[in-house]
């Protein structure tokens, strides 16, 4: 069964995703902010992820470059969701892109709160088929 | 340079140990010795080299172990560990780095370029601590911008707070009609509890705002204001401890009973010790053991002082200026603003004051002062005179 992680701090947002994902035929996993999220990526290899920004601890911005960096994890598809606009998310990006000499793609997806949740479903089965 | 880079060198053999550290120290480095892993492991910690040279060949715990352990823990992973040692074979080189060590020299080795190397190590770490600063900083300024200046703080950061609830809503509404099409009972508890718990969060937002909005007289009892305090702790305890953050009960022993309104102070104090865990777990800097103290003490004049501090994050003057402004919010997604504007209510409406002590990065504390109140004159029969 195809796993897909959920990283957001909200505990509804986390609950709402997870029992999407699990209505979709997936599997579900969550974690509450960036380091957390590394930790299960690296630990269970989901097959997507879905992605807030704003986060205590390490937030989305990071985590989202630090994945699309790592050499055996930047292929995992993601789907950013938060009520931030897709274009602040992209500027700091380019901004990390900067820093780090190598510029990381889009995101496969980027939903802003809140979608409708058909949206997300249908999103999902487009990337995981 | 006034800040010497600092070599850990860790090796069983005495004589190699002292050859290195002569050497380094000719070249103006600051170094410390470790003779087996126990001892290196110790060393890190107490230490805390810019850069560790690590035999592997070493009696309790080995040199593989050690390095390991250090970069398996978030808080010595960027310290380069060049790995020293007499077994100049490939499968123990593969080995060596397999495990995380950052480079390899083979001994006999030519002492510049060990020296070049640790001369490399000690640049890439400084850089990577730099990005590592940037990347904070960044993210702090987006936060800024987008939470505060960018659309005007207050109604960005309701609106924001009702997003995240409609999107909630919005996924319980799809669940139970879907669970319905499909005669699924089991999601249609589902989908329900999801509505359930965000119409909750819509609750609170309005209990929020009509108490904000309000005019309400305290009602005066005797009571223990220790004990108010004591509760508070207890409700606050579990979620603090999910996050690594310890609460410190520091209540005045000479505090007995005193006339006060305990539904309005427990109300206070449970949204100062909220506000207080929340400024923990925004805080960045992960090195630290985060604290939230709660203090009781009776003045000489009778009158009742509540302090909640915390190490957390911290507020700057931008933030402490818009405190106690309606609807201003740092917490994402989270917070309705209106908490703290509650608790000043409150607070005035004893006649008492709430102030604030922050330094950003370092923690804040807000202390309620409450005056004395005369259990005979103003006590449990004032209360009745303000029913109706």
């Amino acid at each position: 069964m195809k796993k897909v992680l959920t990283v957001d701090d909200d505990d509804d947002i986390r609950k709402v995703v997870s029992k999407l994902v699990e209505k979709t035929g997936y599997k579900a996993i969550e974690a509450k902010n960036g380091i957390e999220g590394m930790g299960k990526i690296k630990e269970d290899k989901p097959d997507l992820i879905i992605l807030d920004v704003l986060m205590p601890k390490e937030s989305g911005v990071r985590m989202y470059h630090e994945l699309k960096t790592d050499e055996s994890l930047k292929d995992i598809p993601v789907i950013m969701l938060s009520a931030i606009p897709k274009k602040s998310f992209l500027r700091s990006q380019k901004v990390l892109d900067e820093f780090a000499g190598q510029s990381v793609p889009e995101p496969e997806a980027y939903i802003e709160k809140p979608e409708e949740p058909k949206e997300l479903i249908e999103l999902m089965k487009k990337i995981l088929g | 340079m006034n800040n010497k880079t600092k070599i850990l060198i860790v090796d069983d053999d005495v004589d190699t140990v002292e050859l290195l550290t002569k050497r380094f120290h000719a070249e103006g480095y600051h170094t410390s010795e470790a003779y087996d892993g126990e001892q290196a492991l110790q060393q890190v910690e107490e230490y805390q080299p810019d850069v560790i040279l690590l035999d592997i060949m070493m009696p309790k715990i080995d040199g593989y172990e050690v390095c390991k352990r250090l970069k398996g823990s978030e808080d010595t992973k960027r310290i380069p560990i060049i790995m020293l040692t007499a077994k100049g074979k490939i499968p123990d080189k593969v080995k060596g780095l397999g495990i995380g060590a950052d480079d390899y020299i083979a001994k006999p080795f030519d002492y510049r370029e060990l020296s070049q190397r640790v001369r490399y190590w000690t640049a890439v770490k400084i850089e990577v601590e730099e990005r590592l600063r940037e990347i904070k900083h960044l993210e702090h300024e987006l936060i800024q911008s987008e939470r505060l200046a960018a659309v005007g703080q207050t109604v960005a950061s309701l609106a924001h707070y009702v997003k995240n609830i409609l999107f909630g809503l919005k996924g319980g509404v799809y669940l139970v009609d879907e669970a319905l099409k499909e005669n699924d009972t089991d999601s249609l508890k589902d989908g329900w509890d999801l509505v359930e718990s965000n119409m909750g969060r819509i609750s609170g937002l309005v209990l929020d705002l009509l108490e904000y909005s309000k005019e309400r007289k305290p009602e005066y009892e005797k009571c223990f204001p220790n004990e108010i305090a004591d509760d508070v702790c207890k409700l606050t305890q579990e979620s603090a401890k999910e996050y690594g953050i310890e609460i410190i009960k520091d209540f005045d022993p000479s505090m007995g009973e005193a006339v006060i309104d305990p539904k309005g102070i427990h109300r206070c104090l449970l949204n100062l010790v909220s506000n207080a865990i929340d400024a923990c777990i925004y805080d960045s800097n992960e090195e630290k053991k985060w604290v939230v103290q709660v203090r009781t003490l009776l003045e000489d004049d009778g009158a009742v002082r509540f302090e909640v501090s915390d190490n957390g994050c911290g507020m700057d003057e931008e933030v402490k200026k818009k405190l106690f402004t309606s609807f201003f919010t740092t917490k994402e997604g989270r917070g309705t603003g209106l908490g703290l504007l509650n608790t000043q209510k409150i607070v005035q409406e004893h006649g008492g004051t709430i102030t604030v002590n922050s330094q950003p990065g370092e923690g804040s504390t807000f202390t309620i002062r409450l005056p004395y109140r005369d259990v005979a004159t103003q006590g449990v029969a004032e209360k009745e005179s303000h029913q109706g």
